[in-house]
């Protein structure tokens, strides 16, 4: 798709210090577990404790992340709201598993049920915010947080004014352990400062929550553009090729989803010959989730926003870009979903 | 000038029949699929009517004309039976003859199948074949293996809004032909019945222990049901210069949200009401110019009082004939809004009404009551379509005749 | 009689995770939804799972659920006209 929006603020929470602060100044998180959590901020200043009691972790991660979006963006209604997660609320879908068989089907509590529907933090935040408007949420592996953009772009392109759209993803013990069993993760621990040293086959597992508000019309306070997007499903490498230089072709900088996965890491080698050009990973800050690619959207809007790229973040980058304007990223999903979305400078 | 949107084809599976010819045979009978379940592992078996597919997994692989094989839940074979009929319907033998995107709904992914061995798969001292059926955890899966049988290779989404989410794909797919980005798009959505979903529905206090009647005074939930259902869209240009049979058209659609609490609509119906009347406006008829509703009607206690108070909002003293064809499907979720999509094509193209099973008294607080009786050789240009959800997802299609 | 309602506060607290609310600060006859407590409806949802498994007694019909539930005062009193042997 190739119709340009902008990033007229956005808000995420994620393994780093992103909720807060400037990404310029905030220190990288190191980790020497395969599992990257979330720094979760203070959820009262957001949520209502009437409404807080209740909220299981992604919950209350993805509504805070949305209103704090929404307050990063000056924007009095959040418009038509639209998310993408691949596994909604982990929690609320195990406990409530686990209930029917531990309470034999009878006397169960309806809360984790109605929080385990992937619509429940679209639902969430328009009751908070009274958003009577478009509402869509898109469940599709790595594809998620991306069809949501698609959607996003098609409603401003229809005549919206603006859009909210995101992200959330969380990870369980549980499932973290599920996932091991097919050999998704590396066997031994391997840190996140590590994790390019080596191509072994796994990555290490992630989560978070990103938002964004989107705009038709540039503004001020307008932080990027997005002016291209891309899906492909199990492209073959010729495909995968010709979309990556169709869209990368005049890009300076790209942002990889490398996440040191010997199984797939073919088309990462292929995204270096097609796109020889200065890269940054982005995979050791937030791990590897079914809407990671909302983390980079927010990472190459962040950076292009402030205009830097702050070396602390990225030790295993020898040398850094000094100027760039043009963003691409390119990221799959365990070889399945592949996606390729072009970010922008505006306003200087 | 955006494309106009064309139905060129479609299939389904449900409680009452294995393809549309099926289903359109047992809605004139008057006949409904709800009943006990054969394949769930209840304590409710024998309490909790369902509308279940008849067919058992082993039938369904030999319907969807693949091998018995692991990691094929249920939810992705009611899928590929439907899709598998939506094609060929639709005179598509080669996907790859024009780039066509799929654009498919599930509530819950495989859960059917996830749920029978969840407990082995944390279990770090079992091991077995069930441990190809982890991707089924999540709503992809069916979306993708389905894509993987038949042949998408182009735009893939699933959409999860709970009841309203096929509804939402059409939508999705019809606007995307509407941008330019497709000319051919397969759209709808898959449901297989759950222990999951019914013990979450009956902690909710929703499902009715009888049939259910909705718009009825006495109703006091819904019945769960499963199936599958997908509708070719085409744009006009496409269809004419393929030469495809145009079934109907896509003329309206809009997606509202009630913002007024996680699962219940408000009691005035507004989401239902703002979506009914901008979808209408989007088609460009007026009011009277819609024959038929086929109502969301879950009967549960909340949804027909707000969706009946938004028809007579709209509609005021002249509320078309309605019914709500769940009693014959039971309320199948995800797949609902694609299913009576399919119905509002065929009461468009038979000339029929179909009947509101199981209405006996009008509900006090409503002055309309739903057709009960099925009508034939009744003129029928638009239909409007609703499906309703959790988290206040609402969404409206209007259904029209083709008409050059 | 006292005893239960203390019981069923302390209950109640913890079954919807009241955080900021002790048992005291709830009165025997304030509503429990709305106004009072601020209850809603999925809360007397999970207020009628609390009485089936603590007290085994089942509300099948959430009209019926909705009078037993006005008050700690009337869930007590529901709790103990069950408990009274026939």
């Amino acid at each position: 798709m190739k119709v340009k929006c902008y990033i007229q603020g956005m808000a995420a929470i994620s393994p780093q210090h992103t909720f807060d602060g400037d990404i310029t100044t905030a220190p990288f998180v190191q980790t020497e577990s395969n599992r990257l959590v979330c720094i979760e901020p203070d959820y009262k200043p957001f949520i209502p404790g009437n409404s807080l009691r209740r909220m299981t972790r992604v919950l209350r991660m993805g509504l805070t992340t949305a209103l704090k979006c929404l307050a990063n963006s000056g924007v009095a209604t959040p418009g038509p709201i639209v998310t993408g997660t691949g596994k909604g609320s982990l929690q609320d879908t195990e406990k409530f598993i686990k209930e029917i068989e531990q309470y034999k089907e009878t006397a169960l509590n309806p809360t984790p049920f109605i929080q385990s529907t992937y619509n429940s933090v679209n639902g969430l935040i328009a009751l908070q915010q009274n958003g009577t408007d478009y509402n869509n949420t898109f469940v599709h592996r790595g594809f998620s947080f991306e069809n949501a953009l698609v959607d996003s772009m098609m409603l401003l392109q229809e005549g919206a004014s603006h859009t909210l759209t995101g992200s959330f993803e969380e990870m369980t013990e549980e499932h973290f352990y599920i996932k091991s069993r097919i050999g998704q993760w590396r066997t031994a621990p391997v840190g996140n400062t590590r994790l390019f040293e080596q191509h072994l086959p796994g990555t290490i597992s992630g989560e978070g929550s990103a938002f964004f508000v989107l705009t038709a019309a540039q503004t001020p306070a307008s932080k990027a553009a997005i002016s291209g997007i891309k899906l492909l499903y199990k492209p073959s490498e010729e495909r995968l090729s010709a979309v990556l230089q169709e869209l990368g072709a005049d890009a300076d900088l790209v942002i990889s989803g490398d996440n040191g996965d010997s199984n797939y890491a073919r088309y990462y080698e292929l995204l270096g010959e097609v796109l020889p050009k200065p890269a940054i990973p982005f995979k050791h800050l937030c791990g590897e989730y079914d809407t990671a690619g909302s983390f980079a959207l927010w990472l190459a809007a962040a950076l292009l926003d402030t205009g830097k790229i702050p070396g602390e973040w990225f030790p295993m980058v020898k040398e850094l870009p000094g100027e760039f304007r043009k963003v691409v990223i390119y990221n799959h999903f365990f070889g399945e979903q592949h996606t390729v979305m072009v970010v922008e400078k505006v306003n200087g | 000038m955006a494309e106009r949107v064309f139905i060129t084809g479609m299939g389904m599976v449900t409680a009452i029949g294995d393809n549309v010819a099926g289903n359109l045979e047992r809605l004139r009978r008057k006949e409904s699929g709800l009943g006990f379940t054969d394949y769930i592992n209840t304590i409710y078996k024998e309490v909790l009517p369902v509308g279940e597919v008849k067919q058992d997994n082993a039938a369904l692989f030999r319907m969807a004309g693949i091998p018995v094989q692991a990691g094929f839940s249920r939810t992705t074979l009611l899928g590929l039976v439907a899709m598998q009929e939506a094609l060929q319907q639709a005179g598509i033998s080669h996907l790859q003859d024009e780039p066509t995107g799929f654009i498919n709904a599930s509530t819950v992914g495989g859960m059917c199948d996830t749920e029978k061995v969840y407990f082995d798969l944390i279990n770090p001292d079992k091991s077995g074949e069930f441990i190809q059926s982890i991707h089924t955890l999540d709503c992809a899966d069916c979306t993708q293996r389905i894509a993987d049988t038949v042949g998408f290779t182009e735009h893939l989404a699933t959409i999860s809004t709970a009841c309203s989410s096929s509804a939402n794909a059409l939508m999705f797919g019809a606007r995307m032909i509407k941008a330019g980005m497709y000319q051919r798009m397969v759209c709808g959505g898959t449901e297989a019945l759950t222990r999951f979903t019914l013990n979450g529905f009956n902690s909710l206090k929703n499902v009715d222990r009888q049939f259910c009647r909705p718009f009825d005074q006495q109703r006091t939930g819904l019945n769960l049901g499963e199936g599958a259902a997908y509708l070719v869209l085409e744009s006009e240009s496409y269809a004419k210069a393929n030469n495809s049979t145009i079934l109907a058209e896509l003329t309206g659609y809009c997606n509202t949200n009630e913002a007024f609490h996680p699962t219940s609509p408000s009691p005035e119906g507004d989401g239902a009401y703002a979506a009914m009347k901008n979808a209408l406006a989007m088609s460009g008829r007026t009011l009277e110019e819609v024959q038929y509703i086929n109502v969301h009607g879950t009967a549960t206690l909340n949804n027909d009082i707000s969706e009946g108070r938004a028809l007579e909002r709209l509609f005021g003293t002249a509320v078309p004939p309605f019914s709500s064809t769940k009693p014959f499907t039971g309320h199948t979720l995800a797949a609902a809004g694609a299913i009576e999509a399919i119905y509002a094509v065929l009461a468009i193209r038979n000339n029929i009404i179909f009947p509101n099973l199981n209405f006996s008294e009008r509900m006090e607080e409503l002055q309309i009551v739903p057709e009960t009786e099925l009508k034939e050789d009744v003129i029928i240009n638009n239909v409007i379509s609703n499906s309703f959800g959790f988290g206040g997802n609402n969404a409206s299609l209007v259904i029209s005749k083709y008409e050059g | 009689m006292e005893e239960l309602k203390q019981k069923l506060k302390e209950q109640i607290i913890e079954a919807l995770n009241l955080q900021d609310t002790k048992p005291a600060d709830i009165d025997d006859n304030a509503p429990l939804f709305g106004e009072g407590l601020g209850l809603d409806s999925i809360d007397s949802l999970e207020l009628m799972v609390l009485l089936e498994r603590q007290y085994g007694i089942k509300v099948e019909d959430p009209r019926e659920g909705r009078k037993i539930l006005q008050s700690v005062q009337s869930m007590a009193e529901f709790i103990q006209s069950k408990q009274q042997p026939a």
